[in-house]
């Protein structure tokens, strides 16, 4: 059978299928273009919703979900949760106004995620938009394909976490700026303003972006801008920033939020340097990587602004959170979206160019951009595949998803565990969780005694001894979890076990896949109460 | 007589007999006898020494201390001046004397006026009588109070100490030697715990820091009464000593947090708390800590469903109290003491006015699993079922804080600011960049041309 037999094969069915009558038919014929461009980006929405919805809910939240929902059912004066979870902690908060609004109508993690996963679903759109507008629509439309399939953003974009409404406004102000720059209209200028003060609303660090801004504008020639408009601009910035103060300082919170800064400014670092280093690349795509780096080189010729934009958007993050001692594993989302852009373009833009040869054949355009991509595409959604699967070894890093057994765990402690008893857990990762699926109050031992060194929204436990004796902690909890991070605080917790005659009333397992291939089930949480 | 020796007899008999019948093993020896309350576990905590003025003399509804009290001084008249009750705080504290002559002296025959002058005439510190505590002092029970049942018409039941009214606890009489124990102990006198043994009801007597070699037997070698074989009675039982079945129910109060984790908590169990007494001059605080270990732990356990946790005082330790206590025959009563219960079934804040003794605990066993009366006292007592609501559902455990300070308010944050500024800024984002975004233009036709070298094409 050659190839025109299938053609032919294939019409015939097609013919059968949708009648020529048929008004989809009709629109196909009409504007075939557009019908394509429209069906390619409802394909990839869908794609992008579908995988950041694929089991969604199946694991709890993890510590950073717990306090952005806690915060938010605290706004929504939710009982119980509004006397465990400050409102006022480090950030901003505009993403747990949105999720206020909801929790009005009752808490929900489902609904808190729904929301993520639509901030994500809407940034994969801006990125379709911002290459469509760059490079042309089919850059933009691999774009918008890299980036719903790309491990980093699924995983942060199926989380409650601020990072994922941070990029979106990111990109929107990137898209905003690059408007700007095509066009020199003001209006696209003083709405960049609007969207980089909403990054700073969603969460505080996007205000480095504005370093980005600087930069693009001070070292691209090609683009001019006046004063006055990049003065309106950043007022028009400082006005959406002003929620966030005026709101800690009306609503009564300025203490804390003077507190937080204290802390940000001299908390010692979390990780070691090399942190992104080994974990951000393999998040983005290590072929992404290469293929958006690639085509500074192959597309030497076609350098303009575009790619200097999308650099300093890169660029500033990078070297800001390198230096910054706290380091978190999201914290680099925003360069995703111009890293997914820079590999759509060379990818599309470099193939179009000439056909590549590969040894005496030159190979076929649409052969090679689906081999390249297609293994590029395959290669992220495999990644994302696997990492949005439920853990399987009981450890985890910080900020990729859920903590398995968390929500089981908590829920456990709400329906047994007398009302005001008050947990100790090893670290106050554990704590939030607790907090928020088991309404008690749970403290974490390894919550340091100075002020300096610990977050203001914890509590120290200054003598664990002393409050097991008055009874004023009844239960402890270890977990596998935070154990791996600090064995010494692990030791001590589970040395206070057995000094108080510790019996572990609830110990909550995940199913883990053993060496061997076989599964089996893994304690990661184990409930102990205590007493004198 | 005939009826108490025929039944040592066959108590000697069935003490025989049960371990030959290998029925010797505590966790074997469950309640069968269905209770006639939801009740199924009574825990019963007897502390010592102090009266319900002295405790609760201040807490709002209950029979408290009267505004214009003062106590005179001199009930001779010889010194007119009175002493008003007045707030102990930390000032030192001291054991008042409390035998049956300082309780006549202060009864003053119901005139209740000679709290001071008894205890100076002693060479005490008559003054020290007219102190009380209260919530800050006590913050704990207070707690207890706010959110089960005080009551506040208790009396110990004999007016003389803690022998001959922890007698009257365990089996309604007043024993054979008024407040002293018997050289022979107590004989054969029945106690609630034979009742129980005889009907197969389980029980069991907790003692904290239990020592088993301190029994009544072992006074002849020492020259002072240890508190733990004054305050439990059992031990100047010869039966509770020798028969293993019996003795085997005197333990330490680590079984009872073993008894609790393993689901077997006898339908009665006794509590002596020694080492943390609130014997004067003993730390108040400690057996108030001592009491909420134990509460939060039958909070924890499966029991406390069907639970009731009673707390009382033996005597009243010199204490003033204003209330003359009913003169029911030659022993008691004795001056009121603090009382509390805390079950599921309490009623929630109440003050329980019946007219209560010690015997009232028998009284609620006795009729609680269908137990004849011991004695004429206990037949006679109120039951205190009145401080239970069984025609509800059990109240959840909830730990009850020790202190009385309202924990500092978490900055409760005015939400509408929240919203208005969230919401005002939402809105003026929405306006901008509909503005921008509603803007026709043609790139091509833009005032700017970006420096492409070479042009995208479509």
């Amino acid at each position: 059978m050659n190839l025109r037999n299938l053609s032919i094969i294939r019409e015939r069915i097609t013919q059968r299928m949708f009648p020529k009558d048929f008004a989809l038919v009709r629109w196909w014929n009409q504007d075939r273009e557009s019908a394509a461009r429209i069906v390619s980006v409802t394909l990839v929405m869908v794609l992008a919703a579908g995988i950041r919805l694929w089991g969604l809910n199946q694991i709890g939240f993890n510590t950073d979900e717990a306090v952005y929902s806690g915060q938010a059912a605290a706004i929504a004066q939710v009982p119980v949760l509004r006397d465990i979870f400050p409102v006022f902690r480090a950030h901003p908060l505009l993403f747990q106004f949105f999720l206020a609004l909801l929790f009005n109508f009752g808490v929900s993690e489902l609904a808190a995620r729904l929301l993520a996963v639509a901030v994500g679903v809407v940034t994969v759109f801006i990125v379709y938009r911002l290459g469509s507008l760059l490079y042309g629509e089919s850059t933009g439309i691999l774009a918008a394909l890299i980036l719903a399939v790309m491990p980093y953003h699924v995983v942060v974009s199926r989380q409650v976490l601020l990072d994922g409404p941070m990029v979106l406004c990111a990109t929107l102000t990137l898209y905003l700026l690059a408007r700007y720059a095509l066009t020199g209209n003001p209006v696209w200028l003083h709405a960049a303003g609007i969207g980089m003060g909403l990054t700073f609303l969603a969460k505080e660090t996007g205000i480095i972006l504005v370093g980005a801004v600087y930069s693009f504008f001070a070292l691209s020639r090609e683009v001019y801008v006046r004063i006055q408009d990049l003065i309106i601009s950043f007022v028009l910035m400082i006005l959406m920033i002003l929620p966030f103060p005026l709101s800690i300082w009306l609503a009564g919170g300025s203490k804390v939020g003077q507190q937080y800064l204290i802390w940000q400014l001299f908390r010692r670092p979390n990780h070691t340097w090399d942190f992104y280093l080994t974990t951000v690349p393999l998040e983005i795509g290590i072929l992404v990587i290469i293929v958006a780096l690639a085509g500074f080189w192959l597309l030497w010729s076609e350098r303009s602004w575009r790619e200097k934009l999308l650099v300093w958007w890169i660029l500033v993050p990078v070297v800001f959170f390198q230096i910054w001692p706290t380091k978190g594993y999201q914290y680099l989302l925003a360069i995703a979206p111009p890293f997914a852009i820079l590999a759509s373009r060379t990818l599309n833009r470099w193939l179009w160019i000439e056909n590549p040869v590969f040894g005496n054949r030159r190979l076929s355009t649409t052969w090679v951009r689906a081999l390249v991509g297609g293994i590029l595409i395959i290669t992220l959604l495999s990644s994302s595949w696997q990492t949005i699967q439920p853990a399987t070894t009981g450890s985890f890093i910080a900020g990729t998803g859920g903590v398995p057994g968390g929500r089981e765990a908590g829920e456990w402690i709400q329906e047994n565990i007398p009302e005001q008893a008050t947990l100790l857990t090893i670290g106050p990762s554990m704590a939030n969780i607790l907090q928020f699926y088991g309404h008690r109050k749970a403290l974490g031992l390894s919550v340091s005694p100075n002020p300096l060194h610990r977050n203001p929204s914890y509590e120290s436990v200054n003598n664990p001894d002393f409050d097991i004796r008055s009874n004023n902690i009844q239960y402890l909890v270890w977990d596998s979890y935070s154990a791996g991070r600090s064995s010494f605080f692990s030791d001590r917790l589970l040395e206070l076990v057995a000094r108080f005659n510790g019996r572990a009333v609830h110990t909550q397992t995940v199913t883990i896949t053993l060496e061997d291939g076989t599964k089996a089930e893994k304690p990661v949480i184990i409930v102990y109460s205590v007493h004198p | 007589m005939k009826h108490l020796k025929l039944f040592s007899s066959l108590l000697i008999l069935f003490s025989v007999l049960t371990p030959m019948l290998g029925t010797s093993d505590v966790s074997a020896f469950q309640s069968e006898v269905k209770a006639n309350t939801p009740i199924e576990h009574f825990v019963v905590v007897m502390q010592q020494n102090h009266t319900f003025d002295n405790y609760f003399g201040t807490y709002p509804g209950a029979n408290g201390i009267p505004a214009n009290a003062c106590v005179p001084v001199s009930v001779s008249g010889a010194d007119t001046s009175c002493v008003s009750p007045y707030k102990i705080s930390n000032q030192p504290i001291t054991d008042l004397s409390h035998s049956d002559t300082i309780f006549r002296n202060q009864y003053q025959n119901g005139k209740m006026n000679g709290f001071v002058d008894a205890l100076n005439k002693l060479n005490q510190n008559g003054t020290l009588t007219m102190g009380h505590f209260d919530d800050q002092d006590i913050p704990y029970y207070w707690n207890l109070a706010d959110q089960y049942v005080l009551f506040d018409n208790y009396f110990s039941s004999a007016h003389t100490g803690s022998i001959t009214n922890r007698m009257f606890w365990v089996s309604g009489r007043a024993g054979r030697e008024f407040n002293r124990i018997p050289e022979g102990g107590f004989g054969n006198i029945p106690t609630i715990f034979d009742s129980l043994q005889e009907r197969g009801i389980s029980w069991k007597f907790y003692i904290r820091n239990y020592d088993p070699e301190l029994t009544y037997r072992k006074l002849k070698e020492l020259d002072y009464l240890p508190p733990q074989i004054q305050w439990v009675p059992l031990l100047s039982f010869d039966r509770f000593l020798d028969d293993p079945e019996l003795s085997s129910r005197i333990v330490d109060l680590s079984e009872y947090y073993t008894d609790l984790e393993n689901g077997t908590l006898p339908a009665v169990s006794y509590v002596l708390l020694l080492g943390a007494t609130e014997h004067p001059i003993s730390d108040v605080s400690l057996g108030e800590t001592a009491t909420r270990t134990m509460l939060q732990a039958l909070m924890q356990s499966s029991a406390w469903k069907s639970s009731a946790f009673f707390l009382t005082y033996d005597d009243w330790g010199g204490w003033y109290d204003h209330v003359p206590p009913p003169q029911i025959d030659d022993r008691g009563y004795g001056f009121r003491v603090p009382s509390l219960l805390i079950s599921p079934y309490a009623r929630r804040g109440h003050i329980d006015h019946t007219l209560l003794d010690h015997t009232s605990i028998l009284k609620f066993i006795e009729e609680n699993w269908n137990i004849p009366p011991l004695a004429e006292r206990d037949a006679k007592a109120n039951n205190f079922t009145s401080a239970f609501n069984f025609s509800v559902s059990p109240r959840p455990p909830v730990f009850i804080a020790a202190t009385r300070e309202v924990p500092a308010p978490r900055i409760q944050p005015r939400r509408i600011v929240i919203y208005a500024a969230y919401g005002a800024a939402m809105l003026f984002a929405f306006i901008i960049l509909l503005r921008a975004l509603t803007t026709r233009e043609n790139l091509q036709r833009s005032s700017y041309e970006p420096n492409l070298r070479k042009e995208i094409k479509p």
